[in-house]
């Protein structure tokens, strides 16, 4: 099942240096590149249907298209490196195992969307991972990939890396331009769109590191290879990481739409232990939890997963398996979003704080059945009233799991202890 | 009105200035949208989302009505249930973490949370859990002490200190539920405005260390007044209360929105020169240093004028233009020489590039339209060769340069008009109590030459009189502000088509001239 095109180097030993990636296709696509206008670069990028892997799948060439002609102002691409939520692995790999991929990627963007000023936004946590990138970025300047004349072409690129002080939070792309600036991360109100007022107040492009570093392929073999991976409308290839509670967690790439189980079973070894399935994360913490049932019937698609009332996120999978106490997950799940939330705004700052003490009530055995209703209430009055969707990516999987798991909140509630307290440990 | 649009309220069409946001397009037609972030000076910042309104058809359906411009044929949906429930919701999450003890907060009874949980909430708390405890009592400098837990994080203080004061001593630390405002360790408030904060906090959370306390806003009467610390002559609210059995007291002025003078604020020190009206008055009526009666004093006064054969008035730059036409005209009437020499009024560097002024005198733009003379040099003339110096509240020593006039003070007869105990007074023959700003009306004009009007706010039990009323007893013929009129009219080219009661509550901007340097 698995393909290798965004991985093709991953596995080859030294690949974050410029000469070994360089023999191994780094850069090729460049040539190509520069012998098309960018006008041409963004067409094809439409064509191959690329959707943006940060999470919300925002067609990538369509984004581009936003940005206003000639307003004389500099267009600015920011690279989305924060990759913090939790169950979500993907960019981190390509950031070690194959940069230039990122670099040759941010040329490709840059020169479509006229953009000589690139920042690369990463997670504050990735020290390892900084380094790497940072060096491979010297190395590209070096041989002449980056700076005045890329590939000695008449384009002039800088890349600047921006490290994050470990916010969730600043993954959002306005609070994201925001920390770039020097300020709080904070998400901004929109409108306007950062694609007309960005950073420094001008149009600006943010993209997924994983949506960059498949431009290359792109470029290098055409729209249409592109689309022969995945669906109609859910093109190409994904970074997945699979992890939880499965024989063979880790990160693999794979076509889109493939059936989920199918992948759970023969890619990441099924469930561990022998043990039964008891819901799945399809894509990051953010999305709303799948039962086994309908596990069952989705595919790893942006399509099925909306049409299974969920999202195609991220691609992080998290395997549960029947050990897991729900509630605690839930709790885990609010505490950390309760945690990261930038506090801005009246009902994400006073709203998750209060969600986490009614689940940790109810943990204590001190809930009761009208305390899991508000709690079902609450993420309806905070969902969309907020500046930015951290909330939403708190209370829609809540709100899931109150509704598909109730009966074990109200186990809580009622006996004041766990369902299953013998499986606890598990 | 500028351009306008239309646009449909609950399916109600209205008419609204075009270029405005949702808030304040609407407020202009009576409807009021409930906020706290915004305020028209700091702009809109988005993050209360209590002034959520829906958009029929709209993309997204709901949005805060302060980063909304209102926009031809826009459906906005406001009293609708769904967009009540909101606002309910948000204020149930503004109030969760929030002390419930407005009996003893000192925003009570002015306090926007207090308001909208009345108008838009009014339901039991459905809070079971503890609450996020915070700081109390911190002070913040400048008189402002901060009450943490009553604080909603609208930041329109932060903002104030970042975008009007340019200091940026406050900022929200720490994110989530733990979010709090609060100063730099070490680095308090230190700008001269930092009281507005008290009044655009839209809670109890900002408090002023002078006002806290003290009185209940309900019982407070609140009348529009003139700030008479410079020359700006900032709008101003006189807040003051008579205690049964006591004396009518004046316990805070605050900022009055007036765009033509001042804006949104006021300095700190013009808010705090309330106090001036209250302490330090002079009540007494002395002759010889005997006290009398009001009426003894003024037949003494008498006398000594009539007497005089080189009276010297001297009229304060603090005076209203009618007060200073009737000084002038009583001037005219003993044959006196007139002077408004008012230099210690001025405190060179002291201003700055927003409202304060070097200039320290309320209305020295109306001394020179009164051509009234402002010059040492024939004032110190005048003393020299007077047998009387008839004083109206002229504080010669407001600052030290005229200390080389001390010598020349003495040498004649001095009859003393003033509302306050000043050293400049002692040792006149005849004391004669009179009113201060906030005891009577009249017209003033700022450095600019905006003239405003303002009306008496309070009444002491000691009832000082006004000026006007004090040359009227001492024979000059006008007897009230309004008499005073036609003859400012007939004597001042730009004031000729005046009418004072249709002087707008902004003020009116004098002959539309750039600005002029008052000389002194
Ligand atoms: C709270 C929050 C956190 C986010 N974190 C990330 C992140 O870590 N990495 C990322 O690429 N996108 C993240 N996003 C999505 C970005 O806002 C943005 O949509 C994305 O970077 C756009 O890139 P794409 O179009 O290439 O997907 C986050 C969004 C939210 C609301
Ligand atoms: S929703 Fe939460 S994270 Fe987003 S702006 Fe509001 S407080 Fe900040
Ligand atoms: S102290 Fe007042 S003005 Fe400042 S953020 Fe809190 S509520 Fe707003
Ligand atoms: S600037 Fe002048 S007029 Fe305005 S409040 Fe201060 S002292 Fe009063
Ligand atoms: S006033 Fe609009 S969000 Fe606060």
């Amino acid at each position: 099942m698995e393909v290798k095109i965004l991985s093709a180097r991953f596995d080859i030993d030294n690949a974050h240096r410029i000469d070994v990636a360089r023999t191994h296709g780094a850069y090729r696509a460049l040539d190509k590149l520069f012998a098309m206008a960018p006008a041409e670069v963004i067409e094809e990028v439409k064509a191959s249907g690329l959707r943006g892997r940060g999470g919300a799948g925002f067609p990538t060439g369509m984004k581009w298209g936003f940005l206003p002609k000639d307003t004389g102002k500099p267009v600015y691409l920011a690279v989305n490196s924060d990759e913090s939520e939790p169950a979500t692995f993907k960019d981190r790999y390509i950031l070690v195992r194959d940069p230039h991929a990122l670099i040759e990627g941010i040329i490709i963007c840059c020169w479509a969307i006229g953009c000589h000023d690139c920042y690369i936004y990463i997670r504050g946590e990735y020290t390892s991972q900084v380094k790497i990138l940072q060096a491979a970025i010297d190395e590209a300047y070096g041989a002449g990939y980056l700076g005045a004349r890329v590939a000695g072409r008449d384009f002039r690129l800088d890349v600047t890396v921006h490290r994050g002080a470990g916010a969730y939070v600043c993954g959002e792309e306005t609070a994201l331009l925001e920390s770039i600036e020097g300020k709080k991360g904070q998400p901004r109100s929109k409108p306007p769109f950062p694609a007309v007022v960005g950073l420094f107040g001008c149009p600006t492009i943010i993209n997924n590191v994983q949506s960059i570093a498949s431009l290359p392929y792109i470029i290098a073999n055409g729209a249409a290879a592109y689309r022969a991976y995945g669906t109609e409308k859910s093109c190409g290839t994904h970074l997945f990481g699979i992890s939880g509670h499965v024989e063979r967690p880790g990160m693999y790439e794979l076509p889109l739409g493939l059936p989920l189980l199918e992948v759970l079973e023969n890619v990441a070894g099924g469930v561990w232990k022998g043990r039964k399935l008891k819901g799945v994360i399809p894509g990051g913490s953010s999305t709303p939890v799948l039962t086994p049932a309908e596990a069952a019937t989705v595919t790893l698609d942006y399509e099925s997963m909306a049409a299974h009332k969920t999202m195609f996120g991220s691609g992080g999978i998290v395997v549960l398996d029947e050990t897991v106490d729900m509630v605690r997950l839930v709790e885990n799940l609010i505490a950390f979003y309760h945690h990261e939330s930038c506090g801005q705004c009246t009902p994400c700052r006073e709203g998750l704080g209060w969600m986490l003490k009614i689940v940790r009530k109810l943990l204590a055995g001190e809930g009761t059945v009208a305390d899991i209703d508000l709690l079902r209430e609450l993420c309806d009055n905070i969902e969309m009233k907020t500046v930015c969707v951290l909330s939403a990516a708190c209370t829609m999987p809540v709100r899931s799991y109150l509704e598909k798991f109730r009966d074990e909140f109200e186990a809580y509630a009622l006996d004041g202890g766990s369902p299953q307290p013998e499986q606890r440990e598990g | 009105m500028a351009e306008t649009v239309k646009l449909f309220v609950n399916g109600r069409e209205v008419e609204v200035e075009a270029g405005k946001n949702l808030i304040d397009a609407l407020r202009v037609v009576g409807i009021e949208i409930p906020h706290f972030c915004y305020h028209p000076a700091l702009g809109a910042d988005g993050n209360c989302r209590m002034c959520l309104v829906g958009i029929e058809d709209g993309r997204p359906p709901l949005v805060p009505a302060c980063k909304t411009p209102a926009q031809p044929g826009m459906k906005v949906l406001l009293d609708d249930q769904k967009i009540r429930k909101i606002q309910r919701d948000i204020m149930e999450l503004e109030l969760i973490n929030h002390p419930v003890d407005c009996p003893v907060c000192d925003q009570a009874g002015e306090c926007r949370l207090q308001d909208y949980y009345m108008e838009y909430d009014l339901q039991d708390s459905r809070m079971r859990v503890p609450q996020v405890t915070k700081g109390k009592r911190m002070d913040f400098g400048c008189g402002v002490v901060h009450d943490q837990e009553r604080c909603v994080l609208c930041a329109r203080c932060v903002r104030f200190t970042r975008q009007i004061t340019k200091t940026g001593e406050l900022g929200i630390v720490n994110r989530s539920d733990q979010a709090r405002v609060t100063i730099f360790p070490g680095r308090p408030l230190n700008n001269r405005y930092a009281l507005n904060i008290v009044d655009i906090c839209p809670v109890g959370a900002m408090t002023s260390r002078d006002f806290r306390f003290k009185q209940r806003v309900w019982f407070l009467q609140k009348d529009e007044g003139i700030c008479h610390g410079c020359s700006t002559g900032c709008a101003i609210y006189i807040d003051h209360h008579r205690e049964k059995n006591g004396d009518d007291v004046i316990y805070r002025y605050r900022a009055r929105t007036n765009m033509q003078v001042n804006g949104y604020f006021i300095c700190d020190a013009g808010r705090l020169s309330y106090k001036r009206e209250n302490e330090n008055r002079q009540d007494l009526t002395l002759v010889d240093g005997v006290v009398v009666d009001f009426e003894q004093g003024i037949a003494a006064a008498l006398e000594k004028m009539n007497k005089a054969r080189r009276p010297l008035l001297l009229v304060s730059p603090d005076a209203t233009l009618e007060q200073m036409w009737a000084i002038k005209r009583i001037a005219t009437f003993y044959g006196a020489t007139l002077s408004g020499y008012s230099d210690a009024y001025r405190i060179d560097d002291d201003g700055d590039d927003f409202l304060i002024s070097d200039d320290k005198a309320a209305n020295r733009y109306s001394l020179e339209l009164l051509e009234i003379d402002r010059d040492r040099e024939s004032f110190q003339a005048a003393l020299a060769h007077a047998d009387l110096l008839v004083n109206f509240d002229n504080d010669l020593f407001f600052s030290p340069i005229n200390e080389s006039l001390q010598r020349l003070l003495g040498e004649q007869d001095r009859i003393s008009v003033c509302s306050h105990q000043l050293p400049v007074f002692s040792g006149s023959s005849v004391i004669l109590p009179c009113a201060s700003p906030s005891e009577y009306g009249g017209s003033i004009i700022n450095r600019h030459g905006v003239l405003q009007r303002f009306r008496r706010a309070v009444r002491r039990n000691a009832d000082p009189r006004d000026i006007l009323e004090i040359t009227h007893l001492l024979g000059g013929a006008i007897s009230s502000a309004e008499r005073a009129w036609p003859g400012i009219r007939q004597s001042v080219p730009v004031l000729r088509s005046v009418e004072p009661e249709q002087i707008p509550v902004e003020g009116l901007l004098l002959n539309n001239s750039e600005e002029r340097d008052v000389g002194p």
